[in-house]
């Protein structure tokens, strides 16, 4: 996602460019930012874990065939002090996900906003959707 | 995907470059309006949203006058993204041509930090940390990246001849009036001083100098000298903050690395960049 508003949104005067960082890695160096996903599915496993939280999600397409996904978060304790719990995404749960796929091109991405059917939603790094 | 949360990602994104930078985003840096005292807002530290304000007054000092540094501290003394975006005005990375070569051929997965390994001195991480101070030890405590820890011996002996080589190397720190000065030996030559990978060998030695320079605030000066790797020494000039909403949480890193085998491409920074 190249990151139109963030000098507006930190006041920061400079672009940047997503995915967002990973702290212990380059994100750019797992997820191509030019491969999107937008995946609405059920979800199947939540794994709150380091150095990422992961869940997975099956997506139904047209013919009936469905795909598994797993898509990453940021860590617990960067998630949980930006408001998200670990149950914040459970198991059953409908979710639209946009974001960043693998660069590998597996059915692996990074979960940059998660919409569920209420209309709320959650991000990568947080469960403010202000970003304040 | 709403223009607010675009925003979000957005400053999130940003204040993460500036605290990989070694540097707490400049408009949180001392608060929002009055920050500390009553009526202060919350906001944004580094990754963190809606935070207790940075407290602020004077640098409070020990019962026998010695500074306190105790706390948990958001920020670091470089670039995690590359340290020469955080020189001191005026220096320069100069790598000797060995150096220059191996940083063109590092990999991404082979970055000690993705392998969940130390990050060293002085590269920065988002994960807030702690400073402990006892009597003639001082500890250094990570959050991430990774839980570890640094002892820096405070009761004034000297290096050892030949130290055991170490990820932390072995530091012996001191007091310069009111600034803390931490001088480390004995590296292993394992960590990458950045994403883009530039690297240093066992005669590293760092010089890091820490004053805090208000109740919330403190500068960081490191420089680096290894001649084994550097033409000439340079300094690094970060910053760091007192994160007041929260205490150390887990992170151990090792627990499910799944991002590794799916890490490819050169040594890069969060936006690609490569040296």
């Amino acid at each position: 996602m190249r990151v139109l508003f963030c000098a507006l949104a930190a006041g920061l005067g400079f672009l940047a460019w997503g995915p967002p960082a990973m702290a212990h890695h380059s994100g750019a160096a797992v997820f191509d930012n030019t491969k999107k996903i937008d995946l609405t599915g059920v979800v199947t496993k939540v794994e709150w874990v380091n150095p990422h939280a992961h869940f997975y999600i099956d997506v139904k397409d047209a013919a009936g065939k469905v795909t598994s996904w797993n898509l990453e978060l940021a860590s617990p304790s960067i998630l949980v002090r930006n408001g998200w719990k670990r149950n914040s995404v459970k198991e059953g749960d409908m979710v639209t996900v946009t974001g960043s796929r693998a660069r590998d091109n597996s059915n692996f991405g990074i979960a940059q906003t998660i919409v569920f059917p209420d209309g709320h939603k959650l991000n990568f790094l947080s469960a403010f959707e202000d970003g304040k | 995907m709403t223009r607010q949360l675009i925003a979000f990602a957005g400053a999130a994104v940003a204040v993460v470059s500036l605290l990989a930078q070694g540097q707490a985003p400049a408009g949180d840096a001392k608060g929002k309006g009055g920050a500390g005292k009553a009526g202060g807002k919350a906001g944004n530290v580094g990754l963190y949203q809606r935070q207790p304000p940075t407290p602020t007054g004077p640098a409070p000092k020990l019962a026998d006058g010695t500074p306190d540094l105790s706390g948990v501290w958001l920020g670091g003394g470089s670039s995690d993204a590359d340290i020469s975006r955080s020189l001191k005005p005026g220096d320069s990375v100069v790598m000797l041509p060995w150096a220059e070569a191996l940083v063109k051929t590092r990999q991404s997965k082979d970055d000690p930090e993705s392998n969940c390994l130390p990050a060293g001195i002085p590269r920065g991480s988002p994960y807030p940390w702690r400073i402990a101070q006892t009597p003639g030890i001082y500890f250094i405590v990570f959050e991430g990246n990774i839980h570890s820890w640094r002892q820096i011996f405070m009761d004034g002996r000297k290096h050892p001849d030949d130290p055991e080589l170490a990820w932390y190397g072995n530091s012996i720190g001191r007091w310069d009036g009111p600034t803390w000065v931490i001088d480390t030996v004995g590296f292993k030559d394992k960590f990458w001083f950045d994403y883009v990978g530039h690297p240093h060998t066992e005669k590293l030695r760092t010089i890091e100098r820490y004053t805090r320079t208000d109740l919330g605030n403190m500068s960081i000066e490191v420089t680096i000298d290894d001649p084994g790797a550097y033409a000439k020494p340079f300094t690094t000039v970060g910053r760091a903050r007192i994160m007041a909403g929260t205490e150390l949480l887990e992170y151990i890193c090792q627990e499910d690395n799944f991002d590794l085998q799916h890490i490819s491409g050169p040594a890069q920074g969060p936006g690609g960049a490569t040296r």
